[in-house]
């Protein structure tokens, strides 16, 4: 087995498929549920078309789900995969990861599940830099349980389970990776194929923990939560778009920028181009990409940054786990006498 | 696999069909509309809204039907896949097999 350099750094030591792949070898046999119209259909059509560009045994790839409608994900790929338990995703995966060099690990969830009851597991998963990429569908609600708010939820949401109205301030999953130390944080939507694509690739070649927040439309429980971004007349105002290099401006004309203010950013209309910020996702303080994400609106969406906010390199844990393994079994040739100190421990005490 | 446009729509172009895509990959001819099959993603919705019940998943096709597999799919020979139907700023001419059903025939049993 031979492993070749795809220039995707994410996935160096995963082997090269031995012949040319296609959308359809990453169709399984299994019949797709999901409502008609949700965009779950979306992502997975555009994540089997965009699978064969890595060029890699599908046998050496690996997507694990907790639950959830977008945790059904795997069933619908032909690779390995893991319909695994609620929120605990993330922690399944790092195992995979950390134990197989050789594999191309991703996480699919959604915002219930990843930001209420797998809250910590994502949050570590970032700040460990575990080798995975972690798409994250969020449709602000709970779909797969009919209808009740979620940790994205704007307050005020009025839903089964919150009948006058939500009561609480809803998680910005952009803001919070940025927080927990994330080197990968982007954001994209389910309908354009192209962005959605983009930031897949861009993620997949990020050698760390990759977040990929798309914004997921849920026709029957929360339809036209994102309709402000996706819109053709109104999406131009709408989306921020964020470029590596390129200055933040945005509108049907051109017409807003994005430049800093004391503590942050803001939106101004007619900015002098010189004030127009320039966007560094490379930058090693992530407090500007965090003052970016602030721009997204936190109560019902009319505007919001869409791309690639942070991609900066930093040692990945499971590199690093599988270098001191390495080390630890280069110190010592007789492994007895390692498990006989080990057990013995320097930390001993007499009870009297 | 695709959802495929069938003869019903044939002078009729109701688009409830396009207001439902969510990937907006629903072109419109002169006559009737067209389903781009490499950027459709299966997602059926635009099937419960057609008023004259001419959307078909690929593998539901009637058998008097079948040619519009092929029609749905060769009109967009000169277009790739434009990402869109705003996207596209020429007109999608209709398909020779379209243009041929003579007007006022009811296209519907």
């Amino acid at each position: 087995m031979t492993t070749t350099d795809l220039g995707f750094p994410g996935l160096a030591g995963v082997p090269a498929a031995t012949g040319k792949l296609t959308a359809k070898d990453f169709a399984s046999d299994q019949e797709v549920r999901w409502c008609p119209g949700c965009g779950d259909y979306a992502i997975l059509k555009a994540v089997q078309s965009f699978l064969p560009e890595l060029g890699l045994r599908r046998e050496n790839m690996v997507f694990v789900s907790g639950i959830g409608c977008s945790s059904r994900f795997p069933y619908y790929l032909d690779t390995y995969g893991m319909h695994s338990i609620h929120g605990r995703a993330p922690a399944i995966a790092t195992g995979i990861a950390t134990a197989r060099p050789d594999l191309s690990v991703w996480v699919v969830t959604g915002d219930g599940d990843s930001l209420s009851i797998g809250g910590n597991h994502l949050i570590h998963a970032l700040r460990r830099n575990v080798n995975l990429t972690i798409l994250l569908f969020n449709n602000r609600i709970y779909g797969l349980t009919k209808g009740q708010y979620s940790p994205t939820s704007e307050t005020g949401k009025v839903t089964k389970s919150t009948p006058m109205g939500s009561l609480e301030t809803p998680f910005n999953p952009v803001s919070l990776a940025l927080g927990a130390e994330a080197t990968f944080v982007a954001r994209t939507i389910d309908s354009d194929r192209k962005h959605l694509t983009a930031a897949l690739r861009a993620a997949a070649a990020h050698r760390g923990t990759a977040l990929v927040e798309i914004y997921q439309n849920c026709p029957v429980f929360n339809d036209g939560a994102f309709d402000a971004v996706k819109n053709p007349g109104t999406r131009d105002d709408a989306i921020i778009p964020l470029e590596h290099g390129r200055p933040i401006r945005f509108g049907s004309d051109q017409q807003y920028g994005v430049v800093r203010t004391g503590t942050g950013v803001e939106i101004v209309e007619d900015p002098a181009d010189e004030d127009v910020l320039v966007h560094d996702a490379h930058a090693a303080d992530p407090a500007t990409a965090f003052a970016i994400s602030r721009l997204t609106d936190a109560g019902v969406l009319h505007r919001a940054p869409i791309g690639i906010f942070r991609q900066v390199q930093r040692p990945t844990y499971d590199d690093m786990a599988r270098e001191q393994l390495a080390a630890a079994a280069a110190e010592t040739s007789d492994r007895r006498e390692a498990l006989a100190g080990l057990i013995a421990g320097s930390d001993t005490w007499t009870i009297l | 696999m695709t959802y495929v446009i069938t003869q019903g729509c044939i002078d009729v172009r109701d688009r409830a069909c396009v207001d439902e895509c969510p990937v907006d990959c629903i072109y419109a001819g002169s006559r009737m509309l067209y389903i781009h099959p490499d950027e459709c993603v299966d997602c059926g919705a635009c099937e419960p809204v057609c008023p004259v019940e001419a959307i078909f998943y690929e593998d539901d096709l009637p058998s008097d039907q079948a040619a519009y597999l092929k029609v749905n799919a060769e009109v967009f020979a000169d277009h790739g896949t434009p990402g869109g139907s705003v996207k596209l700023t020429d007109a999608l001419t209709d398909h020779p097999i379209v243009a041929a059903v003579p007007p006022g025939v009811p296209t519907q049993e």
